[in-house]
């Protein structure tokens, strides 16, 4: 087995370690602004395994996964400040509207398969993004987005003071998002996903429905996303519209991509580094260090953009399976070359 | 009537901007069974080419450096699409969600480079003094630049048929989108025709960056990300590797979604949707497509 025996008490003294962060007396543990960013990777890092869900585990190339995001997050903001419900209510409206959703656009797009699915989900996106972004029947507030209104949501998540209240929301929801794609994947019907993504003729000669499988998969993922845009909602304070831009998808699909399609953690590790390495290059490459260089270089090495995509190419090309694939081809080598040591002769 | 005679010319303006974005995806898909994130950068180099062109190396507004802008962004395109061909796409042969990753990265990797050199705010591209007249025909008054797109994309469409038809780069081509299999066990070099449908596409989408920058009033490094998606729509309603197809699956959608819009403002978008769900669900291979993918 390539699994590290100590692979699970590992995970949780992470686990523990990062719900501890908040108490620790550390100064920048403390203070609001690292936990809203660490809360927002941590978000980022769920949404990238539930995309992993579909890409990595089902083979399902969609480039429409932010729309069941941002499904989440307007939905549940729309019920919360228009009709007045109760935030769990309102996660649950959110949770309930996206599976109908997912089902529907599901199950037009999954007639097609491969490439054809990729643009297909792109288009059913893009018309979510349209339909935020123009405002229709006044629902959405165009471009400015939905703030939540603070007085109608638990007091604990208003506040910078509350912050980390928010952070241990935010990891409650990586918790569930990895225990429900743990369970899904390990399941029967996970066997028969990663079947299908194998070798889909073989799954239809032995007799089981694969776009069954297919919307299951399509439709768990929806959800999760769903959840995880009412957690983003509260970390971030209202609904964007570019939750549903296309562009959130093809950054999910980077951090799955330098992460690691082929295991979950790599899943998470690659949202929570993509969503910290943005905010954090955008910084470093606006403090100046960059400016003696001429404009021909220095001018592209400014954009964080530039610097992820160049990555996100060179693993593409050079080394997939990312940062997990890697792990695990030396781990494997490690493994292999243990093995071949001669037995000592007692 | 005159109303609505501009709308549809206007309709018929916008698909053939659609068209010069969705030929290439087409071949490109049909051909070599690649899903071309990197064409919206195809089109963006091309509309940042022609706009450097016509401020830079020739700041004079007249028509003749206005084509030689239009003309200076088709070749940068297809010289761009040449060298990712090159660079990224033929090193991954046949890893067909590779390939597709690979032209994400490429496509965010090219916007970001215009952004660092160009800046992210929109760039008025020059135009001549004429691109907002009118003129009348019947009762309508028709802005001259909706005939300029038809025209372009017209000559495009004759320049791909002429090269597809009757040429033998063009038969290898044709050949190869029926069955690549077959033409290459036939010991015919399909490398050649690979370079061609890239430069090719690149081209129509360089010469569509430039037109789309006048009709949209500027460039700049993501303005290309919507049409892009239309490019895809277009494809999938008409059919992949159709030309055909993607010259009337264009036609249809620029024509509806600007009657749709006109009446019932907002919802065009939606319209073209809901025309691509109802192709999916009843005719899975688009309106001239020959297989199912």
């Amino acid at each position: 087995m390539l699994r590290w025996k100590y692979s699970r008490q590992l995970l949780f003294s992470l686990l523990a370690f990062l719900v501890a962060i908040p108490l620790l007396p550390v100064d920048i543990f403390r203070s609001a602004g690292f936990q809203q960013t660490i809360a927002v990777a941590l978000l980022y890092g769920a949404l990238a395994l539930s995309y992993d869900l579909l890409f990595g585990y089902t083979g399902l190339l969609s480039f429409g996964h932010a729309l069941f995001f941002a499904s989440g997050a307007y939905v549940s903001v729309i019920l919360i400040n228009r009709a007045g419900w109760s935030l769990w209510m309102a996660t649950l409206g959110a949770l309930v509207f996206t599976i109908v959703l997912a089902l529907l656009v599901g199950s037009a797009a999954l007639r097609t398969t491969g490439i054809a699915f990729a643009m297909v989900t792109l288009a059913f996106g893009e018309a979510g993004h349209v339909i935020i972004n123009r405002n229709v029947g006044g629902w959405t507030n165009a471009e400015n987005g939905l703030p939540l209104n603070a007085d109608r949501i638990p007091s604990i998540f208003v506040g910078v003071a509350n912050t980390h209240y928010i952070f241990w929301l935010s990891i409650a929801i990586l918790v569930l998002t990895y225990a429900v794609v743990w369970w899904v994947t390990e399941s029967p019907a996970g066997r028969v996903f990663a079947a299908l993504r194998d070798n889909e003729t073989r799954v239809s000669v032995l007799g089981l429905n694969g776009s069954r499988f297919k919307l299951l998969s399509f439709t768990v993922a929806a959800a999760l996303a769903s959840i995880i845009g009412v957690g983003m909602l509260i970390a971030s304070g209202s609904a964007a519209p570019r939750y549903a831009e296309a562009n959130t998808t093809i950054a999910l699909l980077l951090m799955v991509i330098l992460g690691g399609a082929i295991s979950r953690w790599g899943a998470v590790l690659g949202g929570v580094i993509y969503s910290i390495a943005q905010t954090r290059l955008q910084d470093l490459t606006q403090s100046g260090f960059l400016d003696g260089l001429p404009k021909l270089i220095g001018g592209p090495l400014e954009e964080p953009v530039f610097i992820l995509g160049m990555i996100f190419i060179f693993i593409v090309m050079f080394s997939p399976g990312g940062i997990s694939g890697a792990y695990y081809r030396i781990r494997l080598r490690y493994l292999t070359n243990k093995s071949k040591t001669p037995p000592v002769k007692a | 009537m005159d109303t609505f005679l501009l709308i549809g010319i206007t309709g018929i303006g916008l698909g053939a901007l659609y068209f010069l974005v969705a030929c290439g995806l087409s071949l490109i898909y049909g051909l070599m069974g690649v899903l071309n994130f990197a064409h919206g950068a195809f089109l963006s180099v091309g509309a940042f080419a022609g706009y450097w062109f016509a401020v830079k190396l020739f700041p004079v507004t007249s028509n003749l450096s206005f084509a030689l802008s239009i003309l200076v962004g088709g070749i940068a395109g297809g010289l761009f699409a040449l060298l990712v061909e090159q660079l990224v796409i033929k090193r991954l042969y046949n890893r067909h969600i590779d390939q597709a990753l690979v032209t994400v990265g490429v496509s965010l990797v090219a916007a970001a480079m215009l952004g660092g050199w160009f800046g992210h705010d929109p760039l008025l591209l020059p135009t001549p003094t004429w691109w907002y007249n009118a003129i009348q025909i019947g009762d309508a008054f028709i802005p001259v630049d909706r005939l300029l797109y038809i025209g372009v994309s017209l000559l495009m469409l004759i320049l791909f048929f002429v090269i597809l038809r009757f040429t033998r780069i063009g038969l290898v081509i044709r050949a190869g989108v029926e069955n690549r299999t077959m033409v290459q066990a036939l010991g015919i070099n399909v490398k050649l025709a690979f370079s061609t449908v890239f430069f090719l596409g690149g081209l129509a989408a360089g010469v569509g960056g430039v037109l789309i920058a006048g009709y949209s009033g500027g460039v700049s490094p993501y303005f290309s990300g919507t049409w892009l998606i239309y490019g895809f729509i277009v494809v999938v309603v008409g059919g992949m590797g159709s030309l055909g197809g993607s010259a009337l699956a264009a036609l249809l959608i620029g024509i509806s979604r600007q009657y749709v819009n006109y009446y019932a403002p907002g919802l065009g978008d939606f319209v073209v949707v809901i025309l691509l769900a109802l192709v999916l669900i009843f005719r899975p291979q688009g309106l001239l497509g020959k297989v199912a993918h």
